[in-house]
């Protein structure tokens, strides 16, 4: 069908961990410029449907495909044209930064690991700090001497780095305050706007999801799953 | 509650006094082995030994003034001996040490980086090695090949990497599986990258720990052999070698000769290995705290 | 037609007139807090993480502590709990009643008093990670019996209290005899809320309790809380998530760098919030305007003299370069020189 340019899908995916199923024959598409909401229990696999979207978890049959093309290789076999177009936004800042780098660090490490030149880099790092609001003086600082808030956004602005396409966002505001909550989602909807990126927003807040989502999958527990859009 | 201090959350319902013996003996750990590693270094400058020399004249000393530790069977000084014993038996447990935590690295770091099949085999070997005692595997070594400095070094190496390669992959396979490793692979950082940027400095510093844990391990596991008369040739005079010898000198009634190298191996790894044990205790929970899972 | 509000100068002398009086209250508070202060010391400089707290619980009541992440909250609890680091030092007075014989100063009172007349009345619930809370080696139901062993129950009331606080916390029956690396997340989280409840604690502080949790356990867990209440037990809820407060407190306290700025009866704080950093942390709500407060919360180490929210407030003026003292306003209490509906004639 025409229209499969600008999107990012899941097949029929079908993945799990070993012998336990969590995800049975699951199609979800996110396009260009929308935000999917995803809504399911504990335990259901979103965790997991999000993995295999961002091309981290290898799916037992199924594919993830992009712009219509079947993407080839899962983690370190994924061709760098692709990966740079996906990026995830973790819920735990804590445990999605290395807590021994500095936030600055932090937002240049996958450019250091495209080998974009130093002076770029430098660059970048200062304009994403500026879009998410960090101050130059917190950039120096490692995770432990920044709040959640602060980390989190230092890891919005590492998501924001390769100007990905798609976001996929896994209960990436759970542990945020209020305030913080409204302005990640400032940005990522400004972001949105000026780069046609599709958004996929996992969350149990209700609200949040009323407030901020396009429309609404919902995954059933991990049972049979007749495939929705 | 880790961005507003530094130290460690301690609940004030603990009873105070455990804290205090922790840190006297790491102090005193400390200053015993300060003042061994500064004795060992300096013994060529202050007090030189002729290892050759004998003096048949005053065997079996009992302990003196002018013989602290007494003298042995050759009429030669105790006291002195031991301490060069000292710098021996501590330079092959160092290098031992080192040798064995570089194979259990290895080891470790190919399980756990890898996994899979490959993970599941190395450790299938390291049960199955663990599971023979392992000062008769060294004997066995040893006596494969000729008694020299090297094969001591090796029965050392090839008995004692076993806890570091399962120290090193469960590191590896715990942070595997941190988000931060996602993040890294979705950044584009290839598999070498990873590797080398974020989890060997999460391994490294507990490697540094391992070795220091393995020396006290070394130093015994040498003295053990030198003891049977399997370790270290008898010109390179370790401690352990010098316990072998005193055998002699006690059957005769001069209890001293064996001693004094007994008691230094005792004091200097028990105090090496407070100290690494402070060390560990100290490196755990801050680890911990900065990771916050 | 003038509102009867009135900023007055005087610190209230007790908040007994915030709890709701159709919950009944005792004769007095459970928890009296004054001038609660508590300063780290850093290489170089010192966190204020609490100035000048002053609050009270009453029973029955389920009191809400919201702000921002790195507000103090979350060391008021500690503070409360005796679980600081040793680079703290603590100021003021915090007065648990209700006890045996006499008031404790939490504050000053040593290890041994804690340990023997604290222990079981005040619980504290902090979740941060439940896996390393729990011993390894010990099945849930022999966490919960030794509990309650400890705290000067008998055997026979140990085994039979394990299986009802774990249907109360909606643990299964069979998940009690599982050991803590066989149970999910939420599991763990939710016997470690057991744990904390089994010796029916007359006052129960539980920091960010239900933070990482799903919605339905979320609701369970906020439930429960308030079943406590309304039985006559006290609950200091310390969170940052509104919804959860709006869903169950009693009161609420608004903290802002190190102080609390606003405390009044829950339904009013949510209908026509005083201070307006409350007023603007509820706009940031999904379901409200959704609109991030502007600018950032001053260091703890680097508080200005006057209101710490005047840089970022729509309603500054020069007089806010003092600081404002918690003053009563509005069947409650705020800090503020120009609470929100203050002078207005409606």
């Amino acid at each position: 069908m025409s229209g499969t340019a600008g999107q990012l899908a899941a097949e029929q995916v079908t993945a799990g961990y070993g012998r336990q199923i969590v995800l049975d024959r699951v199609d979800l598409r996110i396009g260009r410029g929308e935000t999917v909401g995803l809504r399911a229990a504990s335990g259901g696999g979103k965790s997991t449907l999000v993995r295999v979207l961002a091309l981290l978890h290898r799916p037992d049959r199924g594919r993830v495909t992009i712009d219509g093309a079947p993407v080839t290789g899962t983690r370190y076999s994924v061709p760098v044209a692709v990966r740079t177009r996906i990026a995830v936004l973790f819920q735990s800042p804590r445990a999605a930064a290395d807590p021994r780098l500095s936030l600055a660090d932090l937002i240049a490490e996958p450019l250091r690991a495209t080998r974009r030149p130093d002076d770029e880099i430098r660059r970048r790092v200062a304009d994403l700090a500026d879009l998410v609001g960090l101050t130059a003086d917190l950039l120096g600082r490692r995770p432990h001497a920044v709040s959640d808030g602060q980390l989190q956004r230092a890891c919005l602005a590492r998501a924001l780095t390769h100007r990905p396409d798609y976001l996929l966002c896994d209960e990436a505001t759970a542990m945020l305050d209020a305030s913080t909550q409204a302005h990640v989602a400032a940005v990522i909807t400004d972001y949105q706007r000026t780069h046609r990126a599709g958004v996929l927003l996992v969350t149990h807040d209700p609200a949040l999801m009323n407030r901020w989502a396009d429309r609404v999958v919902d995954l059933p527990p991990s049972g049979v799953v007749p495939g929705r859009p | 509650m880790a961005d507003l201090t530094r130290t460690r959350t301690v609940a004030f319902r603990r009873p105070r006094l455990r804290l205090r013996p922790g840190q006297t003996g790491a102090a005193v750990a400390g200053a015993v082995l300060l003042v061994a590693v500064a004795a060992c270094l300096l013994a060529p400058l202050l007090w030189p030994l002729d290892q050759s020399a004998v003096a048949l004249d005053r065997i079996r000393l009992a302990p003196s003034w002018a013989h602290p530790a007494g003298t042995d069977e050759l009429g030669r000084d105790v006291a002195h001996r031991a301490l060069y014993g000292l710098r021996v038996s501590l330079l092959v447990g160092a290098v031992a040490a080192l040798v064995a935590t570089v194979i259990g690295g290895i080891v470790g770091g190919i399980a756990g980086a890898v996994g899979g099949w490959v993970d599941r085999i190395l450790m299938r070997i390291v049960d199955t090695v663990a599971a023979l005692p392992h000062l008769l595997l060294g004997i066995f070594i040893v006596g494969m090949l000729r008694p020299s400095l090297g094969a001591v070094i090796a029965s050392i190496g090839l008995t004692h990497w076993l806890s570091t390669a399962r120290i090193v992959r469960s590191e590896l396979l715990s942070l595997r599986n941190r988000p931060f490793v996602d993040a890294a692979i979705t950044g584009g950082a290839s598999r070498r990258r990873v590797l080398t940027r974020h989890l060997l400095p999460h391994v490294l510093p507990r490697l540094a720990l391992a070795i220091t844990l393995m020396i006290p391990h070394a130093v015994w596991h040498e003295t053990a052999l030198s003891f049977l008369g399997l370790g270290l040739p008898p010109h390179l005079a370790s401690l352990g070698n010098m316990i072998n010898d005193g055998q002699g000198s006690l059957l005769a009634g001069a209890w001293w000769a064996s001693l004094a190298p007994g008691a230094v191996i005792v004091v200097v790894t028990l105090a090496i290995a407070v100290l690494a044990a402070h060390w560990r205790d100290r490196l755990d929970p801050r680890v911990r705290a900065e990771l916050q899972l | 037609m003038k509102t009867d509000q009135s900023v007055t100068a005087e610190r209230p002398a007790g908040i007994a007139s915030l709890v709701d009086p159709q919950r009944p209250g005792g004769p007095g508070p459970v928890l009296d807090v004054q001038g609660l202060g508590v300063r780290f010391r850093l290489r170089d400089a010192t966190v204020h993480a609490v100035t000048d707290l002053t609050l009270g619980v009453h029973p029955g009541e389920l009191l809400a502590v919201v702000g921002e992440s790195g507000c103090g909250k979350s060391v008021l609890a500690h503070a409360l709990l005796g679980l600081l680091p040793r680079n703290a030092t603590v100021t003021g007075q915090a007065r648990l009643h209700q006890l045996d014989d006499g008031p404790v100063d939490l504050v000053t009172c040593g290890e041994r008093v804690l340990a023997g007349r604290v222990r079981g009345r005040l619980a504290g619930l902090v979740p941060q990670s439940p896996a390393t809370a729990l011993n390894p080696v010990r099945t849930g139901r022999r966490l919960i019996e030794e509990t309650l062993r400890a705290h000067r129950h008998t055997r026979a009331e140990a085994v039979g209290a394990a299986e009802r606080v774990a249907a109360e916390v909606g643990l299964d029956v069979a998940d009690l005899d599982r050991y803590p690396h066989e149970l999910s997340g939420g599991m763990a989280q939710r016997l470690v809320t057991a744990l904390a409840l089994a010796p029916d604690p007359v006052l129960l502080i539980a920091d960010e309790p239900t933070s990482g949790l799903d919605r339905p356990l979320v609701d369970h867990t906020l439930d429960l809380l308030r079943r406590r209440c309304d039985g006559g037990k006290s609950v200091v809820l310390i969170t940052h998530d509104l919804a959860a407060a709006e869903r169950v407190a009693d009161t609420v306290a608004v903290m802002y760098a190190s102080r609390v700025v606003e405390h009044r009866p829950a339904r009013r704080f949510f209908t026509a919030p005083a201070h307006p950093y409350g007023a603007a942390l509820l706009d940031a709500l999904p379901d409200r305007a959704f609109r991030p407060v502007p600018g950032h919360p001053p260091m703890l180490t680097a508080l200005p003299p006057g209101c710490a929210f005047g840089t970022r407030c729509p309603y500054a003026t020069d007089v806010c370069e003092r600081q404002p003292r918690l003053a009563a306003y509005d069947a409650g209490a705020v800090a503020c020189h120009h609470p929100i509906g203050a002078g207005v004639v409606s």
